[in-house]
């Protein structure tokens, strides 16, 4: 349903005309984020300050119209998709990097900035931002925070929330606080670390201070082949089992490999039934120390090919290939549903045959690609959307899939959010008193629940709503 | 305290038991304060009431430890020591030495959000807790997080109850991240304050703690694998020390003391308007300080509005009830103190946690 008349040009005299989108062609351009739901919203706002997010969630209150902040649009969980119409905040005008202090460590930013580019930018002063998912190109720190993202490199280094310092952010009725800041410890209710993956639905945020850290001098890259992926995750566990944790612990199968070494040329076995992509940093002495005792239990647990990456353009390839995988899964199939689930790291065997099985029972390919390390899997149910057939399949697939990882004793996501991917499942990990005491916090932020409003909790009625099925969610093909 | 009656001493053997209890308690509007070790009992301003005492240390189980994941699940009565004594049988611990040690209740250092010099390496439970349950005065028990190493399924509940002096819900059970014990762990002294810090936190393998005191005294702790470490600490040349120093330094508790929290970068200064003669000890790099209060009250608040004016805070961790109603625990209230009162009726609409104790 359009926005009445009269709250559109409430918004237009709040930011300019020319940042109120509301014609019905350029709307469909904010339909979707990176997941496979989408919804046109009524309106997008392109805000450029904090006044304006201000302004326009108090408008937003006032007329009871939902709002969904907007970042990149790369989460894959559904978070920005406005399912229950109302107004997209776009914040990636909102790109300013505002200070580096070397010294300290830190950097103040907008919401807009693109994660890689906080990272290039604090190079020059020897420094880097640890959280780095797959979509650092161009995901924005904004959508970060709010989805507390993690990365390859948040095995050693940890998640987002464990650099964000504090946050400028907007509340529902339109009110502007600074939550938390540069010094540990401060007094009262840690607000900053409840926000800080909160989807949207208690915030929007609007300034960020992250903490940097140094860029370590030595880093090793190493790659190993194995000849299935179950002795691959066995590998996974035994290197953890003997204490040692590297900065980054990924996982691809035979199928993601095939397709990465057909885009990126990186020199991934394509033999192989599995790969581990395994990094350690520090000073010479310890990555060298690491890198040999990594390698004896990856040969004694079936791994064989091991390579060391000997330039930092054979690093970066490497990487490339691992990051841009989901991307490269389009010469198999032309759309692929990406699930996010977590397992203790030892059941990883037993959850990668369920997802294998799984997979073959609904005749679907599914491929792996993974934070081994953190127990953080990522099937990916690859299909072709064109066949209308397949989208209930691939949802009770994925469904399944995750049932397999519950019941193992994992959570239903890892890093991408629950949005309203996920929000149904809930329930499967959490009691009716836990997720009401996750609806007092909400309350107290949002209390007429105009903020991103459809996400994390399941709908009312109690129903398992499907996304191919939902009303008013348009599911179309991806194509690239 | 200002208590008319002796509180009544409550020791549930379950979280459901304590849960009842709570709820009971709320039913009738008596005020209740959660107790673990007591070690950190002088945290927080004068109770207004105290009905119940609930003693959080009959739930003293290990519920789940796996080795293989890293992962740690107890209830919230167990002491630190025992659940190092038993992670330290499969070569792992918790990275956590709070001061006034031994005797900290896991409910407590969530609660209190007390920690030591390994945060510098480590961060503080904030960072490795994955696992939370709550009794809330409406008699649930809630839980977030899990026992995986990361997870971002619904709202970030550990995050609203650590540091939350229980006066929110009472934690009865957590789970944590381990950490596999360092491969080698080396001590080294030296007796140039702030320079020697400086020189330590230079060095191409960070510290994992370092400490710097009030008599010139700087202990610096490097862990990792025994090549890097050797190679630092022989670079720095200073005189190695009995790596059991921090534990005897972790007994500190003062009976009059202070937290300083402040930007790592403004604490040197900050720490220079500590009056002479008074000790202190800091951890540099993380931004912590803590301070035996010699003076009178007037010398805390002084020194609580330069820290205060450089962004940081003060509180105080213990000191006789006439002093600490004069400076106040905890200092001037951020402005999103309207937010967490809010938060705080959402919780404990009769206010009958820790009343009159913590910030709301």
């Amino acid at each position: 349903m359009p926005l009445a008349k009269p709250v559109v040009e409430e918004l237009r005299r709040a930011v300019g005309r020319e940042a109120v989108i509301d014609s019905a062609n350029d709307l469909r351009i904010f339909e979707r984020d990176g997941s496979i739901a989408g919804a046109i919203p009524d309106a997008v706002v392109l805000a450029s300050n904090t006044q304006q997010v201000a302004e326009v969630m108090k408008i937003a209150s006032r007329h009871d119209v939902p709002v969904v902040p907007r970042g990149a649009g790369t989460g894959l969980s559904g978070g920005a998709v406005t399912i229950h119409g109302g107004i997209a905040l776009q914040v990636t005008r909102m790109r300013r990097i505002l200070e580096i202090d070397p010294v300290a460590q830190t950097a103040l930013v907008e919401p807009g900035v693109v994660n890689q580019e906080l990272s290039l930018v604090a190079a020059r002063h020897g420094l880097f931002y640890a959280p780095d998912p797959s979509s650092q190109k161009a995901c924005t720190l904004g959508g970060n925070a709010a989805e507390n993202s993690g990365g390859p490199h948040c095995l050693y280094y940890g998640v987002t929330t464990n650099h964000v310092l504090g946050m400028e952010v907007v509340l529902a009725d339109g009110s502007v606080h600074w939550v938390s800041g540069d010094a540990p410890d401060r007094i009262g209710l840690d607000l900053c670390g409840v926000l800080v993956g909160s989807e949207g639905t208690l915030c929007a945020i609007t300034k960020i201070k992250v903490r940097l850290l140094k860029i370590p001098p030595s880093v090793i890259t190493l790659l190993a082949a194995f000849p299935t992926i179950e002795t691959a995750s066995q590998a996974v566990s035994a290197v953890i089992g003997h204490g040692i944790v590297p900065s980054a612990l990924e996982m691809m199968d035979n199928v993601t490999v095939g397709a990465v070494e057909a885009h990126y040329h990186a020199g991934y076995p394509t033999d192989a039934g599995a790969v581990l992509l395994v990094e350690v940093d520090g000073i010479e002495e310890s990555t060298r120390e690491l890198t040999d005792a990594i390698s004896k239990i990856l040969t004694a647990n079936h791994g064989y090919a091991l390579r060391e990456a000997q330039t930092t353009a054979e690093r970066d390839l490497l990487w490339q290939g691992r990051k841009g995988a989901i991307g490269a899964l389009g010469r198999i199939k032309p759309n692929y549903y990406l699930h996010d689930g977590v397992v203790p790291r030892s059941r990883l065997p037993q959850i990668l045959s369920a997802v294998g099985e799984i997979g073959e029972h609904y005749k679907l390919p599914v491929a792996n690609v993974f934070h081994a390390g953190d127990g953080n899997l990522h099937p990916n149910i690859l299909f072709d959307m064109r066949d209308t057939q397949v989208m209930h399949q691939v949802e009770a697939a994925g469904e399944e899939m995750l049932r397999a990882v519950v019941g193992l004793g994992g959570a239903l996501s890892g890093e991408h959010g629950i949005g309203l991917e996920k929000n149904a499942f809930m329930p499967w990990i959490y009691s009716a008193d836990d997720l009401e005491a996750m609806h007092r916090l909400k309350d107290v932020f949002d209390p007429a629940g105009i903020l991103n409003p459809g996400k994390i909790f399941p709908d009312a009625s109690g129903k398992a709503v499907h996304l191919a099925g939902r009303s008013g969610l348009a599911v179309e093909a991806k194509w690239w | 305290m200002v208590v008319t009656a002796r509180p009544a001493v409550e020791k549930p053997s379950s979280a459901e038991e304590l849960a009842r209890i709570l709820s009971e308690a709320a039913t009738a509007r008596q005020a209740v304060v959660p107790v673990g070790g007591g070690r950190a009992s002088g945290m927080g301003n004068p109770l207004e009431r105290c009905d119940v005492e609930l003693h959080t240390t009959r739930l003293d189980r290990v519920i789940e430890h796996s080795q293989a994941d890293m992962v740690v699940s107890v209830e919230a009565g167990i002491t630190l020591e025992a659940v190092q004594a038993h992670l330290g049988r499969a070569g792992q611990f918790l990275p956590l030495d709070p001061f006034h040690s031994p005797g900290h209740t896991i409910g407590g250092l969530l609660a209190t959000g007390w920690t030591g010099p390994l945060r510098l390496r480590y961060g503080s439970p904030r960072d490795y807790l994955i696992g939370i349950r709550v009794a809330l005065p409406n008699g649930k028990l809630a839980t977030g997080g899990g026992r995986v190493v990361k997870n971002v399924s619904g709202y970030d509940m550990m995050k609203l109850h650590y540091g939350a002096l229980g006066s929110l819900g009472v934690i009865v059970a957590a789970s944590f991240k381990v950490f596999p014990k360092p491969l080698h762990d080396v001590t080294v002294v030296s007796h140039r304050g702030w320079e020697g810090a400086e020189e330590a936190l230079a060095t191409p393998l960070a510290p994992s703690a370092l400490e710097v005191s009030s008599d010139g005294r700087v202990l610096a702790r490097y862990l990792g694998s025994p090549a890097a470490v050797d190679r630092v600490v022989s670079s720095l040349e200073w005189d190695e020390e009995d790596s059991a120093i921090w534990e005897k330094d972790s007994r500190s508790a003062p009976e009059r003391w202070a937290r300083i929290g402040a930007p790592p970068s403004e604490l040197r200064g900050l720490i220079g308007h500590i009056p002479s003669g008074d000790r202190w000890w800091a951890s540099p790099g993380v931004g912590i300080a803590h301070w035996a209060v010699g003076g009178e009250a007037m010398t805390v608040a002084e020194l609580r509005s330069r820290v205060e004016a450089r962004g940081g805070t003060l509180v105080m961790l213990a000191a006789p009830d006439d002093f600490m109603r004069q400076v106040g625990a905890w200092g001037t209230p951020p402005p999103t103190i309207g937010v967490m009162r809010r938060l705080k009726q959402a919780f404990d609409p009769d206010g009958i946690l820790n009343p009159g104790r913590y910030l709301v």
